[in-house]
């Protein structure tokens, strides 16, 4: 073996191999959403499922973005017909109940569905602890500029925008996050001290696949 | 059960995997035979696990398993029976499933056939083998494990893909891929054995592997085309390649692999060559793992696009570890790969490989670089743009051309030396027939320097290779008084390898006879019609009869029925069809085509009224593409007589009297 | 030595100078035939060089504003990503399920009449596994047309 050939030639395939890292960051099919930083589309939505325990609202009782301003807001679209959809519920409902005594609004809103069909798709996935909203003729979701679902939009205490994530959320993802937007959030208010014990709980072992199929 | 059998099988099947690869390095350091052995039994036991899980899988969605979570996830009830079975490679984990088992397949053939084998070079190789074989099966416990207990077990599945069970050729298409793709990998384990075991300066790797790397180039050649064939049949746009980054992945390192058959025959006979020869197998093999890699992992988009998950990662760090070990192992070898022999004449058949073997690489740099863009610009530039088909086809007609040319060039030169008066009886034929088909197609109408020019050369090359056959098999009519076809297959059967090549050759004619013809001549029309109404494109004229609709078990049918009109005579119908599955919003669309040897009329229903009362269709004439079916046709048979043995008899050159000898003499050389 | 070193060296000049030939072949051809990727924010963005350039338009169909004209096959619908919008015009039957609010790609250019003449235009499936909401299964859809079931 001639080690300085060997080892020229092992170093010219590093940018390449750069590449295709920097490229696994990318998502080619993601239209970059121009919403970030931007004060998130008002809607106002009625509740077709309740929701569960303190996180319960009426059904037929009408949800104001406007109202949930100074608190975070993750904002769920999904439907019945999604698979995807499938893989991130358990986890949503989750968090949404370990966080339900915390300063954030879990919502989820139907995408090009029924009701009847939503209501029986929650019963079917076990429950879901907060509640959904319908969106007929999905104006919402054109207002976010939605491309699909499950797509999830976290707003911040000051009701933008602050991330879209598409596909199933992670539990990375979902409580990292939150916990920046509260502690952004708190440190505006100045009003709180506790930074929250973010990192307790983990996540459950679930394996969440990615299917977004894009 | 299914399930627990099929994960088991894996899991006891890594374990042995990985045992086995570690066990060969040991007992080739320590000179021990028997443990050699064990090793090898690792290479088989691992194909018979593999065989187990793979068959599982094909069980649990044949029996609708729903707790499995592949079956979960493509399986469903109202799915034909054929399209479960195929389902297996119809998604993610279910591909890697059937790749760990095509490469289990392999691997145990060639060491098998190989087992008795002196040296390092064979054990070298099975350890490679068995390296990548650990490679698939941690990606089928990790991020592709297709036997995951689902937790809620729903009574039926989303089915398939539609796009995947809408046509039968998805039946054909995946398996050839993989017999082609994952085949290259059993050259590149014995290139690798070759420089693992010191034997890189003999041919031994290549002699050894000569009918494996030409059976997956076969079955690659047939998968592209076989995938031309479908993306046809079913996309609806009336055209077969569209340099769509998954289409490009598999022509990549068909492009490597066709320069190395040919540079193998020049290190073969001439001694030249070796290090390139490496560069091209080890080459090969990246290319495949990258073109996976490009297709599973999302990164770049494509119409194709498999799902995305953490597959990438593995891949990318796999693709990593091969071509930092390989190029290290490849620059590092070097010195031993010097030539043997040199060139003696700057116009021989040497000179045309050298050619041949410059473009087709300039030709997969070309494609590479052409489907790496996009990232290149986002990362540079910060800009989403995507590479169309205009840059390919601008940058890659030349080189077609050029290697169409040099495809009637190289049958008529001799080796080793410049060619003597023999050449223009040769080429007379080829050069008029080429004139002849140059000025065919400018009558018809084809006015781009390009098409000329193919046209010129398929007349050229098709002559000049048709004529080794002819002038061959004439040569031993006179010296034996055979009849003339007996003499023929005679011919063909004493030097398969050199008259399989040809045939492959007239094969790729043909190809380049329908992909030209089809391309300068289509014509295509789109108009709405109420029933009673005709269109006319090309000399062809249509009715629209109707428009229905239908339910099937597995999906509804909206179609319209088209009567293909000769004057007031309707002599076929044809219904092109839009298909819709429970699980896509939008129909697939279902062209149909009427087939003929001249051309063919294809007809896609683009839109209807609800009430049946209009349909708007596109009408496309496309002249020739069938040939370009029949053409991959021809290139299979050719690879298939390459790959079938010699047969055993005293050849003609050997044991001839003088006088056949001498007749001979004025054929081409035979091949070792 | 002399000899084969600089042989050695003349073949590694022509090497680069193929290198160099085929390097700026490959730029001359990517620079000219680069379809970007824009939203309609990025292209109304670009301005004077946004127009007659291959552009990959990606978006929404803006609700309401489908027109589609089955006799001329004409169809024109605006695309909008919530902050701008373009009128797009393109010939040819919309995709079946062509509707209101529906993720687009378009492919084609931006004339300076304003309007973005399409050659391709392809329907962004959200999803793999989307089925029609109510009232869009094909088996209500076109109960006129449908001849009975089984087959």
């Amino acid at each position: 073996m001639n080690w300085k050939r060997a080892t020229i030639a092992a170093l010219t395939a590093a940018p390449v191999i750069g590449l295709l890292a920097w490229g696994m960051t990318r998502d080619p099919n993601d239209i970059p959403s121009p919403l970030p930083g931007r004060e998130a589309p008002a809607f106002q939505l009625a509740v077709f499922a309740p929701g569960q325990g303190d996180l319960q609202r009426p059904v037929g009782d009408t949800v104001r973005l406007a109202d949930l301003r100074g608190q975070v807001v993750v904002l769920n679209f999904w439907a019945s017909w999604c698979l995807a959809c499938r893989d991130e519920h358990a986890l949503l409902s989750t968090v949404a109940r370990e966080y339900s005594n915390r300063p954030v609004k879990f919502l989820g809103v139907l995408y090009n569905d029924v009701p009847d069909k939503g209501t029986a798709w929650i019963a079917e996935m076990g429950g879901q602890s907060y509640p959904s909203v319908d969106d007929p003729g999905a104006r919402v979701a054109i207002d976010y500029g939605l491309y699909g679902v499950p797509e999830t939009f976290f707003l911040d205490v000051n009701g933008r925008v602050a991330y879209k994530h598409t596909g199933p959320v992670t539990s990375t993802v979902l409580r990292l996050k939150i916990d920046s937007l509260m502690a952004a959030g708190a440190a505006t208010d100045a009003t709180s001290g506790a930074s929250g014990d973010s990192a307790k709980a983990d996540a459950p072992g679930k394996n969440v696949k990615a299917r977004t199929g894009r | 059960m299914t399930r627990l059998l099929a994960s088991n099988a894996v899991l006891v099947g890594l374990v042995i995997t990985a045992l086995g690869a570690i066990l060969i390095p040991v007992a080739i350091r320590r000179g021990r035979r028997d443990w050699l052995m064990l090793g090898y039994a690792a290479v088989y036991t691992n194909f018979v696990l593999i065989t187990v899980a793979t068959l599982a899988l094909v069980w649990g969605l044949v029996s609708h398993d729903f707790s499995i979570s592949y079956v979960a996830q493509v399986g469903s009830r109202a799915t034909p029976l054929l399209y479960t079975i195929i389902s297996l490679w119809g998604a993610l984990e279910g591909s890697i499933v059937f790749w760990a088992w095509v490469l289990g397949m392999y691997a145990a053939a060639v060491v098998w056939f190989n087992r008795k084998r002196e040296g390092n070079l064979v054990p070298y190789a099975a350890f490679t083998l068995l390296l990548v074989a650990l490679f698939f099966h941690i990606l089928l416990i990790g991020p592709a494990n297709p036997f995951l207990l689902v937790a809620q077990v729903l009574p039926d599945g989303p089915g398939p893909n539609p796009l995947l069970q809408n046509h039968i050729l998805m039946a054909v298409h995946p398996p050839l891929l993989y017999l082609g793709y994952v085949g290259m990998t059993v050259p590149f384990a014995f290139a690798m054995g070759a420089m693992f075991s010191g034997e890189v300066a003999s041919d031994d790797w290549m002699r050894l592997t000569r009918r494996w790397t030409l059976s997956a180039w076969g079955f690659l050649t047939a998968a592209i085309i076989a995938g031309m064939w479908w993306s046809y049949e079913v996309l609806g746009w009336g055209g077969y390649w569209a340099w769509d980054p998954v289409e490009n992945a598999s022509f990549i390192p068909w492009l490597t692999c066709t320069a190395y058959l040919h540079s193998a025959m020049v290190q073969e006979r001439r001694g030249m060559l070796k290090l390139w020869n490496l560069n091209l197998m080890v080459g090969t093999f990246v290319l495949t793992m990258l073109g996976t890699f490009l297709t599973r992992s999302g990164i770049i988009s494509s119409v194709h696009a498999f799902t995305q998950g953490t597959i990438g990662f593995y891949f990318l760090t796999f693709i990593a570890i091969v071509l930092l070990a390989t190029l290290a192992m490849v620059a590092g070898n070097s010195d031993k790969l010097g030539s043997t022999g040199k060139l003696d004449a700057a116009f021989s058949r040497e000179t045309v490989f050298l050619l041949n073997n410059l473009f087709l690489t300039v030709f997969m740099f070309t494609v590479l670089i052409g489907t790496l863009f996009p990232l290149v610009a986002e990362l540079v530039r910060g800009v989403k743009v995507s590479v169309g088909e205009p840059f390919f086809n601008r940058m890659t007609l030349p080189l077609m051309v050029a290697l169409l040319f040099l495809l009637g060039v190289g049958p008529a030169l001799p080796w080793k030396r410049a060619p003597g008066p023999e050449l223009k009886a040769k080429l007379l034929p080829g050069v008029i027939l080429g004139i002849l088909g140059g000025a065919a197609g400018l009558l018809a109408g084809a006015r781009s320097p390009y098409a000329i020019l193919a046209f010129t050369f398929v007349g050229f090359s098709g002559a000049v290779n048709i004529g080794e056959f002819v002038s061959g098999a004439n040569a031993r009519v006179r010296a034996h008084g055979e009849a003339w076809l007996v003499a023929l297959s005679r011919l063909v059967s004493g030097n398969r390898r050199r008259y399989g090549g040809y045939t492959a050759h007239l094969g790729i004619v043909l190809v380049a006879l329908g992909v030209t013809a089809s391309g300068t001549f289509k014509t295509e029309r789109e108009a709405t019609l109420k029933p009673g109404e005709t269109i006319t494109l090309a000399g062809h004229t249509v009715r629209l009869k109707e428009v229905w609709g239908r339910e099937e078990k597995q999906r509804q049918v909206i179609g319209a029925t088209m009567e293909v009109m000769d004057g007031e005579r309707v002599i076929g119908t044809v219904e092109p069809r839009m298909n819709y599955y429970p699980t896509s919003q939008q129909p697939v669309p279902t062209p149909q085509v009427r087939s003929s040897l001249t051309g063919d009329l294809y007809l896609n229903l683009m839109a209807f009224k609800q009430d049946g009362s209009n349909a708007t269709v596109k009408v496309i004439w496309e002249p020739f593409v069938s040939w370009i079916w029949f053409g991959g046709f021809v290139i299979c048979i050719g690879s298939i007589i390459g790959i079938l043995p010699a047969r055993k008899r005293s050849g003609v050159a050997a044991s001839a009297p003088a006088s056949v000898r001498k007749a001979a003499a004025a054929l081409p050389e035979r091949q070792p | 030595m002399t000899v084969t070193k600089k042989r050695k060296w003349g073949a590694l000049a022509a090497v680069g100078v193929l290198a160099i030939a085929f390097a700026w072949l490959i730029y001359g051809g990517l620079d000219s035939n680069v379809v970007y990727f824009l939203t309609p924010k990025e292209l109304a963005a670009k301005g004077e060089k946004g127009y007659d350039v291959p552009v990959r338009l990606g978006g929404q169909v803006k609700p309401g504003s489908v027109k589609w004209d089955d006799k001329t096959l004409d169809l024109q619908f605006r695309v909008t990503d919530g902050a701008s919008e373009i009128a797009v015009r393109s010939k040819g039957a919309p995709p079946q399920m062509f509707k209101d609010g529906m993720g687009v790609v378009v492919e084609g250019r931006y004339g300076r009449d304003g309007v973005f003449q399409s050659t391709s235009l392809m329907v962004k499936h959200s999803n793999e596994y989307k089925a029609p909401a109510k009232g869009e299964r094909p088996a209500e859809m076109y109960k006129s047309l449908m001849k009975g079931s089984g087959a």
